[in-house]
């Protein structure tokens, strides 16, 4: 329906057709790359998005698929100048089954790469950009695929912007997870079998978010790293005002000690943190008190 | 807000817990088991003490499978370590009516077409071999020393794509563990990320 009413907008302003490309259909999916703006300014920032359309059931995967699977990979080819930044990833869904538990995404999401533009662009030219993209698409089976897809903008220091394409951006960002504020603070405390990640917000957690108050208030963590924590164990959460304490298993993978576990914090509402924290081993001798080995909890029922 | 208590939620966290303490740790004995094969035969894994023991889990419509069996680098892998006195268990975990379920004779023919020469195919259509060890993907691979001690947990290799063009620059991660173990040397990657489609358990 956004579609629509963009195209019928552009008609009657004989606009800049926002999406730029074609679909184009892959298996269980369609893909198209989306530019936010009409043109390409010399020197400037130029966000792009992948945009994968999953046909229901399908899915594709995070920057760390989690028990299985791949995440995608994009090859650009730019115009001289041109350079593409890293795939600021959306916060993903943990897909569980009875023992094993992926990270990915569902029905539709859209990949953001920010382009930076070369300084010495002819005005009025145009520019070609071309991605090969390769990912992988599973629902009970996978299957390996790749598309080549390609966009072609004008060379201007004037853009027009689309409200429909503007918001898909805008949606897109808010699940892309923002820097951990400068006041919280992390840590993860190690013991024998579990992560114990303690967060201190310098703001009330739940009340900040009083529509998140019913269902129960969910949070995520996400490891950035393969083989720290056991995807598909329950996450132990116990949510005070300012402070959240996730027991996490550790990974029979894990062998050697870590200094920081890395990853993505959801919190109450839905708003996706980059989280670092820095490991302190909590590992008691035998017969001392034991923390946070089994906190008795509340459980974050996904 | 107060914590809440909610002793249900709290007891099927623990059980859930306590599921995935039994698995296989890189250094630690590797849990025993009791297996059939595609042949009938019965393989217990405490007879084959003094050797080397492989164990690849398999799904042969999976990508990352035909990655490894359609390029031929598997069946290099086992006739080479097989040959070499080790033994390569292949096994499959995927349950009825999901992908790369196998009957014996079926298995048997596919061996047979791909010119796959483990040791044995442990049939596991319950997936309790899989989750005794807890085995993730297709392939998962584990090496079991003589004594019994788990030596390697992880990948077939360090290249995680579907894409046969990405072996010959591939660390085969098997290969360069059992040389190592085989030259006295400590294993350099014991345990890493294994890559590949989920094991088709039974729910």
């Amino acid at each position: 329906m956004r579609f629509r009413l963009v195209m019928f907008s552009c008609f009657l302003l004989a606009c800049w057709h926002p999406a730029g490309a074609q679909k184009t259909a892959a298996k269980h999916a369609q893909l198209e790359l989306l530019a936010q703006q009409s043109a390409a300014i010399p020197g400037r920032t130029l966000p792009l998005g992948v945009h994968f359309q999953l046909e229901k059931g399908w899915h594709i995967y995070w920057i760390n698929p989690g028990d299985s699977g791949q995440p995608p990979v994009f090859q650009w080819q730019l115009p001289p100048g041109f350079s593409a930044g890293d795939i600021q990833w959306p916060r993903p869904e943990k897909m569980q089954t009875a023992h094993l538990a992926d990270y990915g995404y569902h029905d539709d999401v859209l990949l953001l790469v920010p382009l930076h533009a070369g300084k010495d662009l002819k005005s009025n030219s145009r520019v070609e950009i071309g991605l090969d993209a390769k990912w992988l698409i599973c629902r009970e089976v996978c299957i390996a695929d790749r598309a080549h897809l390609h966009i072609a903008l004008p060379v201007s220091s004037v853009v027009q912007s689309d409200p429909g394409t503007e918001q898909v951006f805008a949606n897109a960002r808010k699940q892309v997870p923002r820097p951990f504020p400068a006041r919280w603070k992390a840590r993860a405390e190690s013991h024998k079998k579990t992560f114990v990640l303690v967060v201190e917000t310098d703001t009330a957690i739940v009340s900040s978010n009083p529509t998140s108050i019913r269902p129960p208030p969910a949070v995520d963590f996400f490891p950035l790293q393969a083989d720290q924590i056991e995807n598909a164990a329950v996450q132990v959460v116990v949510l005070g005002d300012t402070r959240v304490e996730i027991t996490l298993q550790k990974s029979d993978q894990l062998i050697k000690p870590i200094s920081l576990l890395k990853g993505v914090l959801v919190l109450p509402g839905g708003l996706p943190y980059r989280i670092e924290a820095p490991v302190i081993d909590r590992e008691m001798p035998t017969g001392k008190r034991r923390t946070g080995e089994a906190p008795a909890a509340k459980t974050n029922p996904e | 807000m107060k914590t809440l208590r909610h002793p249900t939620l709290y007891l099927s966290a623990l059980l859930i817990l306590t599921t995935f303490a039994l698995a296989a740790r890189v250094g630690e004995a590797a849990p025993d088991f009791t297996a059939t094969d595609s042949n009938g035969r019965t393989h217990h894994l405490a007879d084959y003490k003094g050797k080397y023991v492989v164990l690849e889990w398999h799904n042969q419509g999976c990508p990352y499978t035909k990655k490894h069996y359609e390029s031929g680098n598997m069946q290099r892998l086992q006739k080479e370590w097989t040959g070499k006195g080790v033994v390569w268990f292949t096994v499959i975990s995927s349950a009825p009516g999901t992908q790369g379920y196998v009957t014996a004779s079926e298995e048997n023919d596919y061996a047979k077409r791909m010119h796959a020469t483990p040791s044995a195919v442990l049939l596991d259509p319950e997936g309790n071999l899989g989750h005794l060890y807890a085995a993730k993907t297709t392939p998962h691979m584990y090496i079991i020393d003589p004594k019994g001690t788990l030596l390697y947990n992880g990948a077939i290799d360090d290249h995680p794509t579907a894409d046969a063009s990405d072996i010959p620059a591939s660390r085969n991660y098997v290969s360069a563990a059992l040389q190592e173990a085989l030259s006295g040397k400590p294993v350099a990657d014991a345990a890493t990320r294994p890559y590949g489609c989920s094991v088709k358990y039974k729910d």
